[in-house]
């Protein structure tokens, strides 16, 4: 089924996606703004891939956590680095690792 | 360990406990086999996403680039306006596979990558940078769905291995431990009440012996 792509960043982010032509997009400025607009977008039946920027993210905080830990398989929500290249040091997933793997952490091989 | 309560000591009951413990311990046996399994499918995820996941930051962080040359050459207001103007055609293919059981999204993207002369602005009055920041956004995209799909899936299976991981720790430390402790309690029961009517046995034995004696004498 075709779905349809949403964008939140800042400006950077919008512009260059929009340039790809993806269709939705917000440039976050307001934190309550950012979030209807997620929540609308995550409910949305068109929506098939949602990216958000790492920084807004942190932003966002909890209420971002709480409305994806809530959502259906689909949408998939993307975190993605913004203008800078900002990636948080704590990988979200490797937390996940840790606890369901038990006190082992995966370390991957660098292949080249 | 605790026993289960309410448990009367029979044999009847003994038989039925032996059952649910090779019961249980079957299905802790099966859910263990899942949960390597799972793992296995979980750490490949893990180690495609890592290769993913940099590849697509890189190409992103290009496009980036190319983005800011683009806006210092042709404006900030000339390059938005642009990016208004451009087709909004990007849609992705999404459907569900069985990964153990696990429903995981897969995504599906035709190329995204286009003409300038089909992306919608006006070729006349913007950069050629226009185009290249464009394209590099575009090839960062077809990366960048790949990683979507892949830590959706890896979402979805690490959340599989924490149930029933869940689930194999209960059977092995609470539901199986106490089976077998009830088990126990019931032999120990059931042999003691033995002895109590062996010790009974005897002493009537003994009882009418010396009435026979009495009787007798």
């Amino acid at each position: 089924m075709e779905h349809e792509v949403a964008v939140i960043g800042e400006r950077e982010t919008v512009i260059g996606f929009s340039l790809a032509g993806v269709k939705y997009a917000h440039i976050h400025s307001d934190r309550s703004e950012t979030l209807s607009k997620l929540s609308e977008f995550l409910s949305s039946e068109r929506m098939g891939v949602i990216m958000i920027t790492y920084r807004v993210r942190e932003e966002l905080g909890e209420e971002f956590e709480k409305l994806v830990a809530g959502k259906d398989p689909i949408p998939v929500v993307l975190s993605i680095p913004d203008r800078t290249g900002y990636v948080p040091p704590v990988d979200e997933l490797m937390r996940m690792v840790e606890r369901t793997v038990g006190a082992k952490i995966v370390i991957k091989e660098e292949e080249t | 360990m605790k026993t289960m309560s309410g448990v009367a000591p029979t044999r009847m009951e003994l038989l039925r406990l032996k059952k649910r413990v090779a019961l249980a311990r079957k299905g802790h046996e099966l859910l263990k086999e899942k949960m390597d399994a799972l793992v296995m499918e979980f750490v490949e995820i893990l180690r495609k996403i890592g290769r993913t996941k940099r590849r697509a930051f890189e190409l992103l962080s290009v496009a980036h680039r190319s983005l800011s040359k683009c806006l210092a050459s042709m404006g900030t207001v000339e390059t938005e306006q642009a990016s208004r103007e451009t087709r909004k055609e990007l849609q992705v293919d999404l459907s569900t596979r069985f990964v153990m059981g696990v429903s995981v999204p897969t995504v599906e993207i035709k190329s995204v990558e286009r003409d300038p002369l089909g992306r919608g602005y006006s070729v006349h009055t913007t950069s050629s940078l226009l185009d290249e920041a464009s394209r590099d956004f575009e090839r960062a995209f077809e990366v960048l769905v790949q990683l979507a799909e892949l830590e959706e899936a890896a979402r979805a299976v690490g959340r599989e291995l924490e149930k029933t991981k869940r689930r194999v720790n209960a059977l092995e430390y609470i539901l199986i431990p106490r089976l077998e402790e009830t088990i126990k309690f019931i032999v120990l029961r059931l042999d003691e009440m033995e002895r109590e009517n062996f010790v009974r046995m005897k002493r009537i034995k003994l009882m009418l012996e010396r009435r026979a004696e009495e009787a007798g004498g």
